[in-house]
């Protein structure tokens, strides 16, 4: 956990810095005069993130701790997957419609992680995607889409 | 007491109690699975009460919250592996009893505790929040942004394993808090010319990115070896290890109630949380036993301590949300949204200006506490096979949910876009240990704390010297102060008590952290 606090505080304290030295002057007015600066409480905030965040890459470099990183290969490539999933997702809702996204998510996702069975690959979408359906447009009469 | 009988009229209806018993099977369904505890359900949730009346909605997300907790114990029980880190607990002692074929006994007294300690809680929720609320009325601006910096201070600093961190992560709260038109003078701030985000980052889409699509991308990541987890429970022949005995009941009645109210005061204390009450309670009972080395080898006591508290946290946490308006957990904040969407804000206003609602959400409360007890006996033995479910099949239609969820906020795929860009950040706060529940928390009350402070600075005459004319605040002040440093003073007993050595043979000490699946 060391390592990933010394990386965690650095790379809070980088975008710390870049928040109040570019981005908040960018996208914040000063504000009318005589009134409270729109800027005030964001640098704040940013300012107060910044110092802990030095605190805890600092605190973290001295410290003897154990060093077991906290993140596993599997998870980071679930997360990676899991983006993926959610392109194509997007793709097939700008290209064809909901109907399409949701069958990218239902199927893609089992598919995804490790389902080939094709009863499952088949039922859990008619299933998932005829329940929403049902609940929306006929118990609750309210169209989602 | 009029009002209550009002808001018991209200509930009282088929369909409420539908709304009701639907929220309490969802969440103990949820409870069930590890890792879907009841701040995804209700934040999923949220949207798809939209189109329900506002008792029928806020009495399902109630209900969600309720059963989800009572639910959580029983992956504890059969699996070693509790729903969420506040049932650790419950699986010392649970787990052995479903090994010595007493499953279903550990179930039921689990269910039963949890009906106690949830019920015995929403009481003294009723009994609490509206007097204490009599008090709040009388806070000004200045008293109350010491008294929110103090809550999110003690939040921060109990929430997680680093003060630094809670710190950190209830800053970034409230910075991404600042986000969209700015209320006194419309000018946008960080909204990088996107109409969507002139009226700030929606809680919702947000809360489903960073509880239930992170969570999931984990439990993604861990699926083979939690798949492998799953083991056989076979139940025993004798009828007397399938149900609850009248001595069994004895010797449960005092750890019940000793968790009810270890749970309820740790509920209302904002920050602590269900697992601390949950560890607290199980100490307890353990300690006050005549044979203390039998725990973890299948005391009913155990389990019975640990999930009445666990469920006596869940009403008490709403009393800083009723009484001052300070969510006082996860759940609170995101129930803030809830109540809000349906028309009532909570605080100490709400007790005058919707008395009927609030009688109503309570009379809901008690009506899910006795619904779960109906719905967890007999439907236990049929919640009990979802775990049985792989998480390849849980995962997709719960991804499919969140999407729903997410896009019912504001109609809009951007919400969406919300929703992925939290669950990277949640993503890596929940591996990296920066509490997110303190960055939650730090979101729903940054715009209070902003007003709050604005207008003490204007009250104050920017002269720091007047706070000596406001000595509730200076005390708040002084408390975080304070707080401050015992916790860093506690943080860093800890750190080094853990890099010094350990003498050969000693026992490791236990986790206060769930097996999250």
């Amino acid at each position: 956990m060391r390592r990933a606090n010394v990386l965690s505080g650095a790379a809070l304290a980088v975008f710390g810095l870049l928040m109040l030295i570019f981005v908040i002057p960018a996208q914040i007015d000063q504000g009318p005069p005589g009134m409270m600066s729109p800027r005030l409480v964001p640098s704040l905030m940013m300012g107060l993130t910044t110092v802990l965040a030095v605190l805890l890459c600092a605190t973290n470099l001295r410290s003897v701790e154990d060093d077991d990183g906290p993140i596993s290969r599997a998870e980071l490539l679930a997360l990676g997957k899991f983006g993926v999933l959610f392109a194509v997702a997007y793709a097939g809702y700008a290209l064809i419609g909901p109907l399409a996204a949701g069958v990218v998510i239902l199927l893609g996702g089992l598919l995804m992680l490790g389902e080939r069975r094709p009863l499952y690959l088949v039922l859990l979408p008619v299933v998932v995607l005829g329940g929403t359906y049902l609940l929306f447009y006929r118990l609750l009469g309210t169209p989602i889409l | 007491m009029t009002q209550l009988i009002g808001g018991f009229l209200d509930v009282l209806n088929l369909s409420t109690l539908v709304w009701i018993a639907v929220g309490v099977t969802v969440g103990y369904v949820l409870g069930v699975l590890p890792g879907l505890g009841k701040a995804t359900g209700v934040a999923v949730s949220i949207p798809l009460t939209f189109y329900l009346g506002p008792v029928a909605a806020i009495a399902m997300l109630i209900g969600i919250a309720k059963g989800s907790t009572a639910g959580s114990a029983v992956s504890a029980i059969l699996l070693n592996t509790p729903g969420e880190p506040s049932s650790a607990p419950t699986a010392l002692d649970g787990y052995p009893l479903a090994r010595q074929g007493k499953a279903q006994k550990a179930l039921k007294m689990g269910l039963f505790a949890s009906v106690i300690g949830d019920f015995l809680s929403t009481l003294i929720l009723i009994c609490l929040a509206a007097p204490l609320a009599q008090y709040a009325l009388l806070i000004g601006p200045v008293e109350l942004c010491a008294i929110l910096v103090f809550s999110l201070t003690f939040i921060g600093g109990l929430s997680g394993k680093s003060l630094t961190k809670g710190l950190i992560a209830g800053a970034l709260g409230i910075f991404f808090a600042t986000v969209g038109l700015e209320t006194e003078t419309f000018i946008p701030r960080m909204t990088f010319d996107l109409l969507e985000l002139d009226d700030g980052i929606p809680l919702v889409p947000m809360a489903i990115g960073m509880l239930a699509v992170a969570e999931m991308a984990i439990q993604a990541g861990n699926m083979r070896a939690l798949d492998m987890e799953m083991a056989q429970i076979a139940d025993s022949g004798n009828p007397d290890d399938r149900r609850v005995t009248r001595d069994e009941w004895r010797r449960c009645a005092v750890p019940i109630l000793r968790g009810t109210l270890i749970g309820s005061v740790i509920g209302i204390l904002p920050g602590l949380g269900a697992s601390v009450a949950s560890f607290l309670s199980y100490g307890a009972t353990r300690k006050a036993s005549d044979d203390p080395d039998s725990f973890g080898t299948g005391r009913i006591e155990g389990v019975a301590a640990a999930e009445s508290a666990d469920n006596a946290v869940v009403p008490s946490s709403l009393v800083p949300l009723f009484a001052l308006g300070i969510p006082g957990s996860v759940i609170a904040a995101i129930l803030i949204a809830a109540f809000v969407l349906h028309g009532l804000t909570p605080g100490p206003l709400m007790f005058e200006q919707n008395p009927r609602m609030v009688a109503a959400v309570y009379a809901a409360m008690l009506c899910a506490s006795l619904l779960m007890l109906v719905i967890g006996y007999f439907g236990q033995s049929l919640f009990a096979q979802v775990i049985k479910v792989p998480m390849r099949l849980i995962i997709p239609p719960v991804l499919f949910l969140c999407c729903i969820g997410a896009y019912m906020e504001s109609g809009s795929v951007f919400a969406i876009w919300i929703m992925l860009f939290f669950t990277v950040f949640g993503f890596f706060a929940k591996k990296l240990d920066f509490s997110f529940v303190t960055f939650l928390i730090g979101y729903v009350i940054g715009p209070s704390i902003e007003l709050t402070f604005r207008q003490s600075l204007q009250i104050l005459d920017h002269k720091w010297t007047n706070l000596l004319v406001h000595p509730i605040a200076l005390v708040f002040i002084v408390l975080t102060a304070v707080t401050l440093v015992l916790l860093a003073r506690a943080q860093t007993t800890g750190k080094n008590a853990r890099t010094k050595p350990r003498p050969t043979g000693a026992e490791p000490q236990p986790s206060t952290q769930g097996r999250n699946r």
